[in-house]
């Protein structure tokens, strides 16, 4: 069983490297509503009480979206939140359950892949060929760059994420570490008031990363 | 090319991907996954590797950076905010002292509060879930029959997509193309009509059944109207929207902005401190995150749709179809319901109406009106067994009522919701009265 | 009439079929007469293929074989294209416009932006001059438009802020409530079909009839691939058939007219321009305009030769009139 503690300490490594990147990203995207909000408030004064509205205004906020759209896309991998339909999944147990995360896991990292390349391959014709704003003309390519950026911390997540099930299908005795508890649509309700409530719980709870206690 | 059928038989290509996509979801595979991945399948298909990979690639970004869509993250920002700006009890408290003398006063005054939180809130779930923390314990204490506290706290979040801001409407759309302010209005009279039929509801039953619903004692004229000012920022929140979008000095979005700002700054003013607002700002881009993947993870598919030829295929066979229009939306509205028993409400429209949108306007519906009409059936499956959000967030708050007490006190409500879309079919004005003001 | 391969070709294009869409559809119902009906080509509509702004890409990556493009949605991928843009262009008269713009569809600083994306220009949109509706008081004298509130894009945009006026960017969707609540004095729209389609005549007080500010390119492009790899009699009957094209696009531009121009004058104050008037607006709103786009452009391509061209071309048309 000491190979076993070893992955599993590789494993948790691995996990406990990644929170920080998607928190950080995660905030990034928080900044991006933020500023957004502040944005539109200048735009609402600048333009009826000066006459003036801000120059490339909608161009700026459609720019600001990816930021916004994708970079909490791995942190909401990480804490489960991702919608989909525990009818089934939430009944499952043992070795079944971590088979069905298996799958699921592998479903999603392949159509991530696929979006971190070609989402690439977009941004990269927008550097090359140029790409410009219709109003500001500003240029469109660090907006793009946010896709395969955002989509490759999502990758690594589903990375550990799938050798987390995988080891747990191996031996589902095991602690779990580095995978999403599945819930119940109770426990998701819980989830659900938590997320009205905002930050008065710890996000620590909604999820089993970390070093997996 | 997989299959090997292309472009021969795009109709099967459809109907395959939309089968196994089912499937994929059944499994537990989650939405945004499932989706890209079969769109992705499917454009192979069609189209050979590279220019299905390739034009797969240029969707999560074209389709998310939007001018519209970023009303979203605004409206689900001020939600976060209401919450800690400590909105919820005011309102509760305001309520219960202009409607509290009315038979089942309480739970009518809780039917009114969650109308007004919905003017502040576009997710249903979150309402339902501080209102089941604000309201229930009230009921309780005054003798209410549980399953009546549990069942109008569950529904009375509903209200919250239906009058603006919604997240849902936006989403609607921006999938149909339509004018977001036109729909966020059109919303509002509908969000109230439901609300008054609960409260004629409640009104009825508390009657006929007094024991369920206890009078509460009646406030003086003074207290009601010191209760006034704490709710006022609610007021000037549906102010800043409505009159925004209505007369047209700033856009969906800029109104969003404004409002956050309103709240937030109140927050602050109630002690909201930077750990709050930080909290606050990281669940509202983890929510918006996980709305957007869903949003382009089904466009992805919506792609491969568009490439097969599917929605003109369904169009041409309901529009063939010899049955009068409205048995047509009455057997797509009961198609709704069995689907939405199973998935979520935001999942199940941009998964169907890409079909189905273009059906219904051929069949001569107003678009406008059928979005207020789904997104009201999508509400009615937030509270119906088996899969009933709503329903699950009440027990989860209030443990003390078990689930089948909560789906048991939803009966009333369901009775309600069913009047509501009978009004709304009926009378199509209460939709689109508002929206064509804005046009004349 | 031709043999040929069973050929389907899908054509990308945003919003509903209009005037812009009309010209393919005759060029698709030849099509399949022609090859009896070996050569599909199809038009998909609302954007089902791409969004307006990602159609480049889809034929980069050989998404589908042809696309409608408007060079303002994307300036830094067309730079060249941009020319079409410019105010005050002498492109006024629909005749010398359709030939200016068929010749420079074979412009190579033209071809050169779309070789970038895998794409050939094919047949121009011919999207009339603007003219700009307002509310108010009619701007008779130049001096009148300093201050107004107007929504136009591009170097029409630049031209008007020459003259004083304020530039709005709001969704085309969006004008008439913005004239309706007074957020917005004046717009320009390609006349008169666009004007109707946004309903902003029923708001406006007044329009102008012969300020032919200038417009824009939306027009047909093809998939370079695609194109190299139809056998040559369907690239013969493609490249025939422009003309009919253009022809059908500007009768369904005329057919509109006929029906929207008596009721701008039955409910509108027309402004009509003095030719001296005009000669000064082309003085202080074009010229600068074009110095400027001439400046910034040169490294990139022969901007100077490529807006020489627009005038070199426009007098060959008025000389063969
Ligand atoms: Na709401
Ligand atoms: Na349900």
């Amino acid at each position: 069983m000491i190979k076993s503690q070893e992955n599993a300490g590789r494993l948790g490594a691995a996990d406990r490297l990644l929170v920080p990147v998607e928190d950080a990203a995660n905030l990034l995207a928080a900044c991006a509503i933020f500023l957004l909000m502040v944005l539109g408030v200048a735009q609402i004064v600048s333009r009826t009480v000066f006459n003036a509205p801000i120059e490339g205004y909608i161009d700026l906020v459609e720019l600001s979206m990816a930021g916004m759209a994708f970079l909490g896309a791995a942190y909401c991998q990480r804490i489960g939140a991702h919608i989909r339909m525990e009818l089934l999944v939430g009944r499952l147990h043992g070795r079944a359950l971590w088979a069905a995360e298996i799958f699921g896991t592998v479903v999603g990292l392949m159509i991530i892949g696929v979006l971190v390349w070609y989402g690439g391959e977009h941004f990269w014709r927008s550097y090359t060929l140029g790409d410009s704003t219709i109003d500001a003309e500003l240029p469109v390519w660090p907006s793009k760059l946010l896709v395969p950026v955002a989509f490759s911390i999502w990758f690594l997540r589903l990375s550990v994420q799938l050798w987390g099930s995988m080891r747990m299908f191996v031996d589902p005795q095991r602690d779990p570490v580095g995978v999403i508890f599945v819930k119940g649509a109770a426990e998701q309700a819980e989830d659900e008031m938590h997320d009205a409530m905002g930050g008065d719980i710890d996000e620590g709870e909604a999820s089993q990363s970390g070093d997996g206690k | 090319m997989i299959l090997g059928i292309g472009f021969e038989n795009p109709l099967l290509v459809g109907i395959i991907a939309l089968t196994l996509l089912l499937v994929l979801v059944i499994f537990g595979v989650r939405v945004v996954f499932a989706a890209a991945v079969v769109g992705l399948l499917g454009l192979i298909e069609l189209l050979g590797w590279s220019g299905a990979a390739g034009i797969v690639g240029t969707v999560p970004h074209s389709k998310s950076s939007t001018y519209a869509l970023s009303v979203l993250p605004m409206f689900i920002f001020i939600g976060f905010l209401a919450f800690h700006a400590g909105m919820t009890g005011q309102l509760f408290n305001a309520a219960r002292k202009w409607l509290g003398w009315l038979p089942g006063g309480l739970a009518v005054a809780t039917v009114f509060a969650t109308a007004g939180f919905a003017a502040i809130s576009g997710a249903s779930t979150a309402t339902s879930a501080v209102f089941a923390r604000v309201a229930i314990p009230e009921m309780l204490r005054y003798g209410y029959d549980k399953k009546l506290a549990a069942g109008v706290v569950a529904a009375g979040g509903t209200l919250a997509t239906l009058i603006p801001p919604s997240a849902i409407i936006v989403i609607y759309a921006i999938i149909v193309e339509e004018s977001v302010g036109r729909l966020l209005l059109a919303g509002f009279l509908p969000g109230l009509v439901s609300a008054l039929i609960y409260a004629a509801i409640i009104v009825f039953w508390a009657m006929m059944r007094p024991e369920q619903a206890p009078a509460a004692e009646p406030s003086t004229w003074k207290e009601r109207f010191a209760s006034l000012p704490g709710v006022s920022p609610v007021f000037l929140v549906v102010l800043i929207i409505i009159t925004a979008i209505y007369g047209g000095w700033a856009t969906p979005t800029e109104a969003g902005a404004l409002g956050a700002a309103v709240v937030f700054v109140l927050a602050l003013l109630r002690g909201a401190g930077f750990k709050t607002i930080k909290s606050s700002l990281m669940e509202s881009a983890k929510l918006t995150a996980m709305i957007f993947a869903l949003i382009w993870g089904v466009l992805i598919f919506v792609r491969f749709l568009g490439f097969s030829g599917v929605p003109e295929a369904f169009t041409s066979w309901v529009v063939g179809l010899d049955m009068p229009p409205m048995v047509i939306m009455i057997c797509i509205l009961l198609a709704y319901a069995v689907l939405g028993m199973f998935m979520d409400a935001i999942g199940m429209l941009l998964l169907t109406l890409p079909v189905v949108y273009p059906a219904v306007i051929a069949l001569g519906f107003d678009s406008i009106w059928f979005g207020i009409i789904v997104v009201k059936m999508a509400e009615v499956c937030l509270i119906t067994p088996p899969i009933g959000l709503n329903c699950f967030v009440v027990n989860a708050v209030q443990p003390s009522i078990s689930l089948p007490q909560v789906f048991r006190g939803i009966a009333l409500f369901f009775i309600a919701d069913v009047l509501t879309i009978i009004a709304l079919l009926a009378f199509p004005e209460i939709v689109t009265i508002l929206p064509d003001l804005l046009s004349n | 009439n031709i043999d040929g391969p069973k050929v389907f070709w899908k054509l990308s294009m945003w919003g509903n079929p209009r005037a812009l869409s009309d010209g393919m559809e005759k060029l698709s119902e030849l099509a399949a007469k022609e090859t009896d009906g070996n050569f599909q080509i199809k038009i998909f509509y609302g954007g089902q293929l791409a969004q307006a702004r990602e159609n480049l890409d889809g034929l980069t990556v050989n998404a589908f074989e042809g696309a409608a493009i408007c060079n303002f949605y994307h300036p830094g991928r067309n730079p060249a294209w941009m020319v079409f843009s410019l105010p005050f262009l002498p492109l006024g008269d629909p005749k010398v416009d359709r030939y200016v713009r068929s010749k420079l569809f074979e412009h190579p600083a033209i071809v050169a932006d779309m070789e970038r994306w895998n794409a050939i220009p094919y047949v121009s949109g011919l999207l009339p001059q603007y003219e700009v509706l307002g509310k108010g008081k009619a701007p008779n004298d130049l001096s009148d438009w300093e201050g107004l509130r107007v929504r136009a894009g591009g170097g029409l945009g630049s031209a008007m802020e020459k003259l004083g006026a304020v530039k709005q960017t709001l969704p085309a969707g969006e004008t008439a409530i913005a004239f309706q609540r007074g957020a917005l004095d004046a717009a320009a729209f390609p006349y008169t079909y666009a004007h109707v389609a946004f309903k902003i005549h029923e708001e406006a007080d007044w329009f102008t009839s012969n300020l032919a500010p200038g417009t824009s390119e939306c027009g047909w492009v093809f998939n370079k691939t695609a194109y190299e790899a139809l056998p040559p009699q369907y690239q013969e009957f493609l490249m025939n058939n422009r003309d009919l094209v253009m022809q059908v696009e500007q009768e369904a531009y005329a057919a509109q007219d006929q029906k929207n121009l008596p009721l701008f004058e039955e409910s509108l104050t027309k402004v009509t321009y003095s030719d001296e008037q005009l000669a000064e607006f082309r003085e202080r709103a074009g010229k600068p305009v074009w110095d400027e786009w001439i400046n910034a452009n040169k490294d990139k391509f022969d901007a100077q030769g490529l807006f020489d061209a627009v005038w070199q071309y426009a007098e060959e048309a008025k000389a063969a009139q």
